[in-house]
Formats: C-alpha cells, structure tokens, sequence
C-alpha cells in the first residue's frame, strides 16, 4: 500500500468540541491521491446536498499531499470547502510553512465540522488537540491575530492560520491566511471558516515523514532542483516573483482597465517589476522546500503610506487593485494589498468589486456616499470600499461583500453585464477577448472563474508551443481538447501538491518518479492525467448535484458584446455563438452530454461509480 | 581546539526555504522534519529576515560540559563536537543548557542530535539554494 502518507486526518467537530483521528483508506490514496483528489472525493461524501456554506455541514478541509512535506520542491497545500461565494466547489491552494506542518503533527489534512458557540481556535500538535478561546483575539485582523496567538500559545515555531475582520463577517470575498504573504485566497473560504466561530488553527508536530524509497526519492529530487534550475520562467520568478508578468500581460493586450473595459493600462511600467524593485524590493524569501524564492520581500519606507512590510505586488493584485481600477501608484497599490492582507480579503476579487461599484456609481445605478471620491483612479475611494466590505458596516459595504455576482443581482439595472464574473466567482487579471480558449477555461473551471485551471493565454497570446506547435489564437477547432488536456493534468498535479510555479520548470517524467519514490506506486506516463481527469470529472458531479447547470458557464456580456477599445487586442470580442459551439466541444471530449453531465460510461470508466464513500465517525455527545 | 572548518551564515542571503533543515532531517532521521534537524531557521518580522542558526561548535562547550556521560566529544579531524550515541543517557542536558538550542533528544531516538559537520562536508551547505550558508575551512 502507498508510503509516505501519515494515513490520520484529524476530524474536528467544532459543534460538540470533540475530535478524532480517522484512518485514510488505501483507496483514497490509490484512486485520489492527495490534496484536490482528497477534497473533491471528500467534499461529495461529506457535504450534504444542498448544504448552506456557511451553516454546520460545510466540511472546511486542509489537505496534504503526498510530497507536501518532503524535500520534493515547490509543493503546497490546499483548502477545500463548499464555496459561499459560488455554491460550487472550492479548492485553494497556499504556500508557505502551514501545510508541510499538518504532516508533522501526523495527519494527512484536517476536516472541520459543524460550528463553534463562541470564538475558538484550534491548537494541533503531535496528535493533541486542544480547543482555546479567541475572545480575545475575535476582532483583529488576520496578521495582528497570527502573531496574538502564537503569543498566547508561547510558541514561536508553531504555523498559524487565520482569519481577519472579513472572514469573521463571513462576507463571501474573504480568505484564509496562511502565514505568511501566502493565502487561500480564493472563492471565500474565509467565511466558511468565521461560520464556524473559528479564528485560526496552530499547528507543530514532530513526526518524521519517510518515503518508500529513499535514495530513489533522492535522485528524483536532484532532477527537479535541476530542472528549476534550468528554467527560464523559475529564473524571471527568482527575480521579480509575478511582478514581470504586468510587462508580459500588457503586451499580450490582457491586462485589465476600468472594470475590464479595456484590456491594457498606460500606467503598466509604473506598477511592474522595476517600479516594484526600486520602491518595495529588498530581499527573498520562499516557501517551505522552494529553490525558487518568488516572494521579493520589502517596504514601503517613503512617502505617505510608509511604514509597512509587503511582499511583491503579485501580478493579479497588481492587475486587479492597479490597472483595473486606473491605479498606477505602486506603493498606493502596495497599501492596498496590505490592507486587504490584514482584513482577509480576496484581492483579485476584491478588485474586481471595487470596479464594478466604482462603474455602477459612474452609471448612475448606485448611490454613492458623500464625500468619498468613488471613481476610477481613487485611490481613497479604493481604501474606503475595502474597509466598507471588509467590516460591512455600512449598507454599501454589505452589498459589495457579496461579490460582484450577489451585488449586480440586487442591484440589477443591466449591472449584470459589468458584473465580471464566471460562477460567482470573478475573474482573474487575464482578460480573455482575443483568447477566445482563456474564455472557454473561465467558463468551466470548476471553482468558477479561474486562471490557474488551464492557461490557454499563454499559448493562444504568449507564444508558447503547445505539444511542439504554434497555438493559432483565433482558432476554435482543437481548443477544447487542449484546455481537457492541462484541466487535468493540473488536477492531477494539484494532487501531489503541486505548486503552478515549480511546475514551470519540473517535468511530468519528474513528479511521476517524486510521485512512485515517495509512495512505492508505479504512475505510467499518462498517471497524472488520468489521475486529473477523475479528480475533475467528481468536482463535476459535486457541482451537478449543486445545482449548477450548462447556463451558468457562461461569460458576462461585456466580453461577449463589447470590443476591446484600444491595444494589442484592439477590436476582439469573444462571439456568444463562438463561445457556445467551444462550449459544446468541451463537452463532447469530455464525455459528457450537451448539457454538461458526465455520461455514465465516462463516469464507469473514472471508476466513479464504485462503493466506496468516506465517513466520519460520529461526534453526538 | 578550534573546529577545522565552520559553516558561515549569510541571513541576508537566506530565503528561509529551510532546505537545510531538511537535508539535516534526511540523515539524521532517513526522513524529513525540520523541527528535528541540527539546524534552525528562525523567520522575522513576517519573512523579511531569516537567520539560520547553527551549532557554534564551542570552545567552552556547556553542551559537552553538562554531559554526565561525556558523551559529547571533539572530532579530532573536523573539530565538529559529536555524540556517541553508545555513551548518550539521553538526559537532555545537553539541550536545558544550550542557549540557542541547537542539541537535543530527537523523537524515535534515545539520544541527543546535534551537528556534527557531517565529516568536513555539511548536508545543509550543499542543500541551501542561496548561499545563506557556506562551508569555510580554517
């Protein structure tokens, strides 16, 4: 049976404040592997259909995988829960030291039930768990509370996740922070987690983590250090983290303006990676067990918004908070990114809602207040939405807190046209008109909108060869199948756990052999993608069973209606009829019907159908 | 006696990837945990700074000077101080009077851990992908 695993989740019942170690069954670790795998099976078997996100029977899991941990480079974690923001699945994957730790302290990944009476947070370490009061720290925002509860814990060495103001809200753009600079940032796990009155977990073990084989697991390690090291994309990430990709972006013509309006900014140099190195850079800092370093850690020293530490202004904030909302001042947008850092919110998402309010007010469809400069470019007016959403204090800040998807349906108005997002969830910084394939992965990546799912723009807009050859961007034919291709090998990959930037330099060939050294499981050459094609097609069947249909994988009417004014993709729209017949492909190679749904050959043939389900003990007192 | 060769640290240079740690843990343990390597990475003022702390290699060792069983000795060819784990009681002395808490008894073991310079060649030197720790022979 596969190594390397702790073969423990803890189980945590926040409701009766009891916890358990469960035992991982060898056909989880066979069939799903790890991290995406684990969450997707586990979110279908656990969350009852039609469960309220933020009620009791969301799951809020933090998943390992199988070379989360190890010196295999570059790995992560992930958060998987029922999403609020979009109903739907959720994964989001973090860096940093928080998800190795969940190993050593000898479990796989974490399931949290039900709800806390009062403020908790949870202490974890070598098989203990204690349930500790956050009365004193409900209230501070995610970093203050981070740096509190190691305080009251007495334990420096410990990882903490947190939650800020916006999480305990349970405003639907929150995230969780995983210390630190890193998050799971997505799809607004942050109020799943102040659903459950859950401030943050501590965690530290000390249990050694071994692999099946040893001195081949050494070897396959060696490849991959050396294959990071070979790669040019690692390389530009070891010195400028994403901040070159606003360079990179703004000549493809993807970069975001005014609410996605336009597709290219003229303040792009002031907020890339030279206006970052000489206002904010001062040195690096990497994940746990990465070469690559990307986080440029720094300051703002000068100027109005001095003194704050700040990592790289990663390129979607920087495409989001800046170019989106007509920002180019970079230690303004640094202030931004903080502030949204310290609050728990979401900052492409955050972004994406700051514009949308700002053109809804431009329209004359909502109502702003008095004395707040709401238009694009306001960096004040930017300062004043985040707090507003974050706290939701105010009518304005409760509407917004609900995304871009929930604000537009009250508002209505025709507002849903602006409303830039796929699912529920908005979109990235990669504006998709004249990549018409980057449309077709925002419309049915499983969490909703998401770039990291399959990055057609490169190839259809960046220039890179896809299987050796040039990618046609304006051609329809053949791009299903190609975005079925990275859909899953990235789900397989987001097994292990992968992170999308080593994965620019490690090769398939590399993980499998990470992948069978660690477990002493042979994986042929098509493992990861027959891995993440059963993966995607059970996040399929939980959306389905959801209630998510074919209508809803669609994109807003600004990219199907408007062209793009100016730039490199000046002219561009993605035609509704375009985007259907894509659709309609997608589906066909996927096995399912015209509506979507896995048919039951493709499902049998996932192994989909067998018997096996997890269960939780039960936890009534 | 003065240790032979001693491993420098550059924390400007450090990434805080605790690569490291790792590297210690694998031959120590035949597997990974950097909370039971020989040596530390302590992160500051939310990952601005990391210094990498390592074991000084004493010349007035109160690591080997605890020791009931002397059980902490001079390498006579790299001058690294090194337990016998034959000798080692397991007492954790060692670890009560090191003042940056770079000696002690490691889970599954019976004895204490502490660097000893891996023979002249050190595993976390090799391992560090930044130059935040470098090998220098005196």
């Amino acid at each position: 049976m596969p190594e390397v695993y702790m073969n423990q989740f803890l189980f945590v019942d926040l409701s009766s404040r009891t916890s358990a170690s469960v035992p991982v069954p060898d056909w989880l670790k066979l069939d799903f592997v790890g991290g995406k795998g684990f969450g997707a099976k586990l979110l279908y078997d656990l969350c009852p259909a039609n469960a309220d996100p933020l009620g009791p029977d969301n799951p809020l899991m933090f998943m390992t995988g199988p070379l989360t941990s190890t010196s295999a480079p570059s790995m992560r974690a992930c958060v998987v829960t029922k999403s609020p923001a979009t109903n739907l699945f959720l994964d989001s994957y973090f860096g940093g030291r928080f998800g190795p730790e969940i190993k050593y302290a000898g479990y796989d990944g974490i399931i949290i039930m039900g709800q806390a009476t009062e403020p908790v947070y949870l202490w974890v370490t070598d098989k203990k768990v204690e349930f500790r009061s956050a009365d004193k720290i409900w209230g501070q925002d995610a970093i203050e509370s981070n740096h509190a509860i190691k305080a009251d814990l007495n334990q420096f060495q410990a990882r903490v996740v947190t939650i800020g103001q916006a999480g305990e809200k349970q405003g639907k753009l929150s995230m969780i922070t995983c210390e630190y600079n890193r998050q799971a940032g997505r799809g607004g796990a942050g109020a799943v987690m102040g659903s459950k009155n859950l401030k943050g977990i501590a965690v530290k073990g000390h249990a050694v983590v071994r692999v099946s084989d040893p001195d081949k697991f050494k070897e396959a390690c060696a490849t991959a250090f050396q294959e990071i090291k070979e790669s040019p994309a690692c390389a530009e990430l070891t010195e400028f983290g994403t901040s070159s990709a606003v360079a990179y972006s703004e000549d493809m013509g993807t970069l975001p303006n005014r609410n996605y309006l336009d597709q290219t900014f003229v303040g792009a140099d002031k907020i890339g990676e030279k206006a970052q190195q000489q206002h904010l850079f001062l040195g690096k800092a990497a994940c746990f067990g990465c070469p690559i370093r990307c986080s440029q850690m720094g300051a703002v020293r000068t100027g109005k918004h001095a003194h704050f530490i700040t990592d790289t202004v990663e390129y979607e904030t920087a495409a989001m908070l800046g170019a989106n909302l007509d920002i180019s001042d970079v230690r303004a947008l640094a202030r931004l990114n903080r502030m949204c850092d310290e609050y728990g919110l979401d900052t492409i998402s955050i972004g994406s809602v700051v514009a949308f309010a700002f053109e809804a007010i431009e329209k004359g469809v909502l109502e702003p207040p008095p004395d707040v400069d709401l238009t694009f470019g306001s960096i004040a007016g930017a300062q004043y939405l985040i707090k507003e959403i974050a706290l939701q204090d105010s009518p304005l800040g409760k509407l917004l807190a609900l995304g871009v998807r929930g604000a537009s349906r009250e508002i209505g108005m025709e507002s849903t046209d602006y409303a830039i997002q796929v699912k529920g969830l908005e979109l990235p910084g990669f504006a998709p008109r004249g990549s018409p394939g980057m449309g077709l992965a925002y419309m049915t990546a499983d969490r909703g909108a998401c770039h990291q799912r399959g990055f057609m723009v490169g190839y259809e807009l960046g220039g890179e060869p896809f299987n050796g050859e040039p990618v046609d961007p304006d051609a329809l034919e053949g791009k299903a199948e190609m975005l079925r291709q990275l859909q899953d090998y990235l789900a397989g990959t987001d097994a292990l756990v992968k992170c999308d930037f080593g994965a620019m330099g490690v090769t398939p060939e590399t993980y499998g052999q990470l992948y069978t050294a660690a477990t002493g499981q042979e994986a042929g050459s098509d493992f990861f993608s027959s891995l993440g094609e059963r993966i995607w097609n059970q996040t399929r069947l939980f959306n389905l069973r959801e209630g998510m249909t074919y209508e809803d994988e669609q994109l807003p009417n600004r990219l199907l209606k408007e062209v793009v004014p100016t730039g490199p993709q000046k002219g561009k729209v993605l035609s509704k009829p375009d985007m259907d017949f894509l659709r309609d492909d997608y589906y066909r190679v996927r096995g399912w019907d015209d509506k979507g749904r896995p048919l039951p050959q493709t499902t049998e043939g996932l192994g989909l159908t067998s018997e096996n389900k997890f269960k939780l003990p039960s936890t009534k007192k | 006696m003065r240790p032979k060769i001693f491993i420098k640290t550059n924390f400007d240079l450090c990434s805080g990837c605790e690569l490291c740690c790792l590297a210690c843990s694998e031959k120590f343990f035949n597997g990974y945990n950097p909370h039971l390597s020989a040596i530390r990475i302590d992160h500051g003022e939310e990952n601005l700074y990391h210094f990498p702390v390592v074991c000084q290699q004493c010349d007035n060792p109160y690591c080997a000077n605890v020791c009931p069983k002397k059980a902490i000795e001079r390498d006579p060819q790299t001058g690294a101080l090194v337990v016998n784990p034959d000798e080692c009681i397991g007492c954790n002395l060692c670890n009560r009077y090191c003042p940056i808490d770079m000696a002690g008894v490691g889970p599954e073991v019976n004895y204490s851990i502490k660097c000893d310079l891996c023979n002249g060649a050190p595993k976390c030197v090799d391992a560090c992908p930044t130059g935040a720790l470098e090998t220098i022979s005196l």
